[in-house]
């Protein structure tokens, strides 16, 4: 083993331990503060696996999309939900989550059997590295123009729904002051709420 | 390569009609900017239906002369059957647009946005009735479903749509997930091939027939499948999705994302999954035993029209899955038609769900009772949408059935066929319930909200078009069934045509049989009928 094996492998072990701890933490810790933190961790050391994995294009794309973007968001959403409830403990809470764990464990199984079992090919291509970005460019203007096209459509129609969703809109008193017809229902379903059956008696 | 021969090779005549949505989409939403919410909202619902027609009709033209299908080296495949699917799925979305504008805009929400999402909702599905291609697929499986669940969140201050909205996302984003993951090891197994018709080949070149990783693969495939067609036990969002969004968009989720759904099953499982083929065999055999049972069972003790339509449409799910399963060519082509025929049924059903919701205000089943007095023609509408849904002669749906049925028993799946004759009898019953409590009860027993009935006035904006959306649908379940041959042929024809679904279409007996089936169905379609 030469230099630059021995310290592929030392930093594959750093990532990984850090990448599992971190992960760990997120589902394992109470507060989600800690948790949303703690993500942003397993995308950074994820990252660090790309550029492990010569792919160093996919790993600024992590850190600026997955920690930049997303986790971000998250620790946002965490902050304007500031509400602090006491939630009544529940009873035999052992029991569901020795049932989560076992379920996890029996899927870690199954897929480690599978990632032992078959015989995966690996590819002789010399990586592409640096020229990666090329690579890229060249096949989102040649195989994969329509599904890049198609993402534009997307990205358009998930702005429109945000601004749909966010935006203050008319108040429909003032609509029905205007015209003088009944008031519409105010941007509810038409349909009356079911009445529960406790609720009749 | 230079550009002139990339253009070339692109061959984008095949996405016309996506094309055509496109530009409605874009039209629809700048014309809202310029030309203000009040006169946008009166035209903008027949731009969008103007613009599915001509979608529809340019599909029409590339059936007949389809030449090259393929089309942006592979991503995506216009033959026969991504045709007929991408028809279902504008035409669903072009009645789902009919029967929405006086429903959006009495609940005080802005149309023009609801259409722009709503044909975005249309254009993924059109997409991904077509992909080819692995990186396709997902991008317009997202785009559907995102749209899907802006849409069931559209009546914002209502928390049951709040609800419904997150539910949707929340399952809808972990089942994307799993999926993701099962394209990924699929990705991975064939040594680095995204289109589809190179997958096969691959996987069985690297692997050998068989291996744990191809079955796992297809385990967490059929699972994100399962979810977009409502497939028990990936339904649990159904009912809760159904009761809380907008009833338009439950329309176009249970036709059009299903019809979606169901064109990329077909298409991903039977040209990247042939090595596997009993085992996702025996999977849907599972999931549409369970979807017929629970389906039709649960649909019994629903008190809401929309919770009993939603339970109703998983059944029907099941029964479309028969077709998938058998996986002869009459099977493909019995699906293909039922689904055709589900569309007028299930949307019809849905415009008077709409319409009664909108004169008074409820969706519960025992309101329903005395309408006839009241409102003939939504009585007629809604019991012959309910009748041909549970299969009764000489309507649509029973034609329908029997087509699917006759094709799971020339196959020898007995069992299937048993079960979904027996849940078909279980479902007319529940069918049955609503069409007599509109017609049987006395005066004195009519509901409140009938009671109160309001004038019956279509001229407010909007109600003309529901009342075509609503004759419309009428007429295609009465009439389709008996006049079934123009449905039956391009079914058949969609299977026939369609190289993926009949490798063997150039050996004589298997188009000899194919051709023989036709006349068959139609003369125990008219003995049984008759």
């Amino acid at each position: 083993m030469n230099l630059a094996d021995g310290v592929q492998l030392v930093s594959f072990a750093v990532l990984a331990a850090m990448m599992l701890g971190a992960a760990l933490g997120v589902v394992l810790l109470a507060n989600i503060v800690y948790s949303a933190f703690l993500l942003g961790l397993v995308f950074v050391s994820m990252s660090g696996m790309y550029i492990l994995l010569n792919a160093g294009f996919v790993a600024a794309a992590q850190v600026l999309i997955y920690v930049g973007a997303v986790n971000v968001l998250i620790l946002f959403g965490i902050m304007l939900v500031n509400k602090r409830e006491d939630f009544a403990p529940v009873k035999n809470v052992w029991l569901g989550r020795a049932a989560t764990g076992a379920v996890c464990l029996g899927l870690f199984a199954l897929l480690g059997t599978m990632i032992l079992a078959t015989p995966w090919v690996i590819s002789i291509a010399p990586p592409a590295g640096d020229d990666a970005m090329v690579v890229i460019g060249k096949h989102f203007f040649s195989d994969f123009l329509l599904p890049f096209e198609l993402a534009s459509v997307l990205l358009l129609m998930a702005m429109i729904g945000a601004i749909v969703l966010a935006r203050r809109d008319l108040l429909p008193d003032e609509l029905a002051d205007q015209d003088g017809r009944e008031p519409p229902v105010a941007l509810k379903l038409p349909e009356r709420p079911r009445e529960l059956i406790s609720g009749k008696k | 390569m230079d550009f002139a021969n990339l253009a070339a090779q692109l061959n984008t005549g095949v996405i016309l009609p996506e094309g055509i949505v496109l530009v409605t989409l874009m039209v629809v939403l700048v014309g809202d900017l310029i030309t203000g919410r009040a006169s946008s909202s009166r035209w903008s619902p027949y731009v969008g239906i103007a613009g599915l027609l001509a979608a529809i009709v340019a599909l029409y033209f590339q059936w007949t002369t389809t030449t090259n299908p393929i089309s942006f080296l592979g991503a995506f495949n216009g033959d026969a059957l991504s045709i007929v699917f991408r028809g279902i799925v504008a035409l669903s979305c072009a009645i789902t647009l009919l029967i929405t504008a006086r429903y959006v805009e009495q609940s005080g929400t802005a149309l023009p946005e609801f259409i722009v999402i709503l044909l975005t909702a249309t254009l993924g599905g059109m997409f991904l009735s077509g992909a080819n291609e692995l990186v396709m697929i997902f991008v317009s499986l997202e785009t559907l479903s995102i749209s899907s669940y802006l849409l069931t969140g559209y009546m914002k201050r209502d928390p049951r749509s709040n609800e419904a909205s997150l539910k949707y996302l929340l399952i809808g984003a972990a089942s994307s997930a799993i999926f993701l993951y099962g394209v990924s090891l699929v990705y991975g197994l064939s040594g680095g091939e995204t289109r589809l018709s190179a997958i096969t080949t691959s996987i069985v070149a690297n692997n050998g027939e068989q291996s744990l990783g191809v079955v796992v693969a297809l385990v967490f495939v059929i699972a994100g499948i399962a979810f977009k067609i409502a497939a028990v036990p990936f339904h649990q969002w159904t009912p809760d999705v159904y009761e809380g969004s907008p009833t338009p968009v439950v329309a176009f989720l249970s036709v059009g994302s299903k019809a979606a759904g169901f064109a990329l099953a077909v298409r991903l499982l039977v040209s990247a999954f042939p090595m596997v083929s009993e085992q996702w065999r025996f999977v849907l055999t599972a999931l549409a035993i369970l979807s017929m049972v629970l389906g039709n069972v649960v649909a019994l003790a629903q008190t809401s029209m929309k919770r009993m339509l939603a339970y109703s449409s998983i059944a029907q799910a099941g029964f479309v899955m028969i077709g998938l399963i058998i996986g002869t060519d009459a099977g493909y082509a019995s699906m293909v038609f039922y689904l055709l025929v589900y569309l007028f049924m299930n949307l019809g059903g849905f415009a008077c769900v709409i319409l009664f919701t909108l004169r008074t205000g409820t969706d519960e089943i025992t309101e329903y009772s005395g309408l006839y007095q009241k409102d003939p023609l939504l009585t007629l509408c809604l019991s012959i949408c309910l009748l041909s849904l549970g299969g009764i002669p000489p309507l649509a749906g029973f034609f329908a059935k029997i087509y699917l049925f006759w094709a799971g028993w020339q196959s020898g799946a007995y069992t299937l066929v048993l079960l979904g004759l027996v849940t078909s009898v279980i479902s007319i019953y529940y069918y049955i319930r609503v069409v007599k409590m509109m017609v049987v009860k006395e005066p004195e027993e009519m509901s409140d909200a009938v009671k109160n009935y309001p004038e019956i006035d279509w001229k407010l904006p909007g109600m003309r078009p529901l009342q075509v959306g609503l004759v419309v649908c009428l007429v295609a379940t009465s009439l389709a069934g008996i006049l079934s041959n123009p449905l039956f042929t391009l079914a058949n024809n969609s299977v026939l045509r369609t190289p993926l679904l009949t490798p063997a279409t150039i050996a004589p007996p298997a188009s000899g049989t194919a051709l023989l089936d036709q006349p068959s169905i139609h003369s125990s379609n008219s003995t049984l009928g008759g």
